[in-house]
């Protein structure tokens, strides 16, 4: 049996994980935190997308072209984003937590048109793509982007380094509490406004760092952001609103199950993805690995 | 039981409170009937866009202002009522060598049954969750209808939509197609306040205030949720009807959840506590759309930076404002004639 065609979707599939696990993985904690579901967050990916391509091409142009040079096209941009996101939440979001919940998505809906629309206005409608130039490595019966490894492992470190934050140190310990409890937490003393700006801050920041490591795999497209979020949203849902681990799991069922089905029925892959999420929100509404006490 | 909920003595909750929907209305009904007077067939043509999605944001509304449960999936119902008239229309067509009167009508009482089934199916399961579980499942639906519709090529055409929905030719005049729309929109809007203002209307906003308490009242708090998700369907399906004679094509964008953000922009643009809101705010956002296309390409752009000053500076919308500014009035000529 040729298993070629299988290990590249496999491949693919995971690293399309990776990405939707960067992004719901920031989704899924502003959501927990501080009950904000941020339509934005995949057109803050696309953002910063475009920002690490100009960043790319004007390192390329000081310094001549080089791959490594997307190293620090890619910090750059995150930090960027990082900022980006903690003028939103002071100047944006902030004024929206005593509201009721249509209100927020409708800010936030804002946002996608906006920052969409500013993205078209600076970079016009041309797709941005970086070519590395890699060549792709032979294994298993397929050729293989060597990019893949790249992505997977870099989403690898962060899920990893997540949950060391999130898990062994003081500031990652009282993000958490804040997810079971706010006022709890405000009532200990700890200044909650601070850590809202810094969680949104770093949920940003993590999408950042998706939209310039996803560049040299696909291009940047104007309206792809509306697909992301919706994939997105998927897979917080399965994976549970606040779970990290739900997250993980979550991002590599929907991605792995995405470029599988790519195989055998190309336009229906986002169905298959929208009939877990039916199946999960009927049968555990609270997601795979999400508490009932949240629900 | 039902019965003893009499209609002045419930407490107006937080959402529907407005008592500005009558006038708005008769006024707003009066405008309408005087537009093709405007030289140009433009502003007619623009009316009926106004008429029609306004239709589909107030069907909308009956989920949200008026049963508190936030949909993004009720676009799917809009797409599906326009699917089935523009397959009847196409079959009828096809038999008949042409489209006659009563065919084109047939094929637009075909949209709300359809829609009804659909939002039968997918609200059986959504009334089982509340809040941004609600809005979740909906989505879900919705985007999986769109995507069923979009990759069933043999049987829906995928994206390419279809075409050649040319109304009979005493309809293709603007005018025409125009006083059609809104009679058909006006019946269906005094058919939806005559349900919103009925015993059932009310309990509809016992549920959005408090289900709990709804439920121990001995309301059937799933099943009347659920009939209203068939209602507010039926509806969104009827105007799904009229817009494929009126755009003369239907494509599977018209059941994606953009589609449905639209009617959540016009709903709170209008202000969701009025009966009438989410029509002020369909001429609102249309009227605006079709202007600043004329002048720029960065339509999103404008939209989002209006619906952002609106959720900062205007919560409530526009008839949630004025109403706010009358209350306020009526309060200081009050406390100035007691002091």
């Amino acid at each position: 049996m040729d298993i070629g065609p299988y290990v590249l979707q496999l491949f693919s599939g995971l690293s399309r994980a990776m990405v939707l696990f960067l992004l719901s993985a920031g989704l899924s904690l502003i959501f927990g935190v501080m009950n904000i579901l941020n339509f934005a967050h995949a057109t803050l990916w696309l953002l910063s997308g475009y920002i690490t391509f100009s960043i790319f091409q004007f390192l390329g142009e000081q310094f001549g072209a080089s791959p490594w040079l997307l190293l620090p096209a890619i910090l750059s941009a995150t930090s960027l984003m990082a900022l980006i996101g903690f003028a939103l939440e002071r100047f944006l979001i902030r004024r929206t937590y005593d509201r009721e919940l249509p209100e927020q998505l409708l800010l936030t809906f804002a946002l996608v048109l906006i920052v969409g629309d500013l993205i078209k206005l600076i970079w016009g409608v041309e797709n941005r793509r970086i070519n590395l130039g890699v060549e792709p490595v032979e294994m298993l019966d397929t050729l293989i982007n060597p990019y893949h490894f790249v992505i997977v492992g870099s989403g690898v470190a962060v899920a990893a380094g997540l949950w060391f934050f999130l898990h062994r140190t003081r500031f990652g310990k009282i993000v958490r509490a804040a997810v079971y409890n706010r006022n709890m937490v405000s009532a200990l003393g700890i200044r909650i406004p601070i850590i809202y700006a810094l969680v949104f801050a770093a949920g940003v920041a993590l999408a950042g760092f998706a939209g310039g490591v996803f560049l040299p795999l696909l291009p940047m497209a104007l309206g792809v952001d509306h697909d992301v979020i919706v994939q997105c949203f998927a897979v917080v849902v399965i994976g549970g609103f606040g779970s990290m681990l739900g997250t993980f799991v979550a991002s590599i069922i929907v991605g792995v199950v995405y470029s599988f089905s790519i195989l055998f029925w190309p336009d229906g892959a986002l169905a298959m993805i929208f009939l877990i999420v039916i199946v999960v929100l009927i049968w555990r509404p609270w997601g795979l690995f999400g508490t009932e006490l949240r629900y | 039981m039902i019965s003893a909920v009499s209609a002045p003595d419930v407490r107006r909750g937080a959402l529907a409170r407005h008592s500005l929907s009558v006038p708005v209305a008769i006024l707003m009904f009066v405008l309408f009937l005087l537009v093709p007077l405007l030289p140009g067939e433009f502003w007619t043509h623009v009316s009926t866009e106004v008429l029609i999605l306004g239709l589909f944001a107030m069907s909308f509304n009956l989920l949200y202002g008026y049963m508190g449960q936030i949909s993004f999936g009720h676009a799917a119902f809009f797409g599906v009522g326009a699917y089935a008239s523009a397959m009847v229309f196409t079959r009828l067509k096809a038999a008949g060598g042409g489209i006659g009167m009563l065919d084109f009508l047939l094929s637009l009482l075909a949209g709300p049954p359809l829609a009804a089934v659909a939002a039968l199916i997918v609200g059986f399961f959504c009334v089982r969750l509340t809040g941004i579980y609600f809005a979740m499942l909906t989505l879900a639906f919705g985007e999986l209808l769109f995507y069923i519709v979009f990759s069933w090529y043999s049987f829906t055409k995928g994206d390419d939509g279809i075409q050649g929905l040319l109304p009979p030719l005493y309809f293709q005049d603007a005018v025409h197609f125009y006083y059609l729309t809104l009679a058909i929109v006006t019946l269906a809007l005094l058919a939806m306040w005559r349900i919103t203002e009925s015993p059932f209307g009310y309990i509809m906003r016992t549920l959005r205030d408090n289900q709990r308490r709804a439920a121990f009242l001995g309301i059937n708090v799933r099943l009347h949720m659920l009939i209203n998700f068939v209602i507010a369907g039926s509806f969104a399906g009827l105007a799904g009807a009229l817009w494929g004679p009126f755009s003369r094509s239907v494509n599977p964008g018209l059941l994606g959840w953009q589609e449905s953000g639209v009617a959540v922009f016009m709903t709170l643009i209008g202000g969701a506590g009025s009966f009438v809101g989410p029509m002020l705010g369909s001429v609102i956002y249309t009227l605006l759309q079709a202007v600043v296309k004329m002048y720029t390409v960065y339509w999103p752009l404008t939209i989002g930076t209006i619906i952002l000053l609106i959720v900062l500076f205007m919560p409530g919308g526009v008839l949630g404002l004025i109403e706010k500014r009358i209350k306020a009035r009526r309060e200081r000529d009050a406390g100035g004639r007691e002091a």
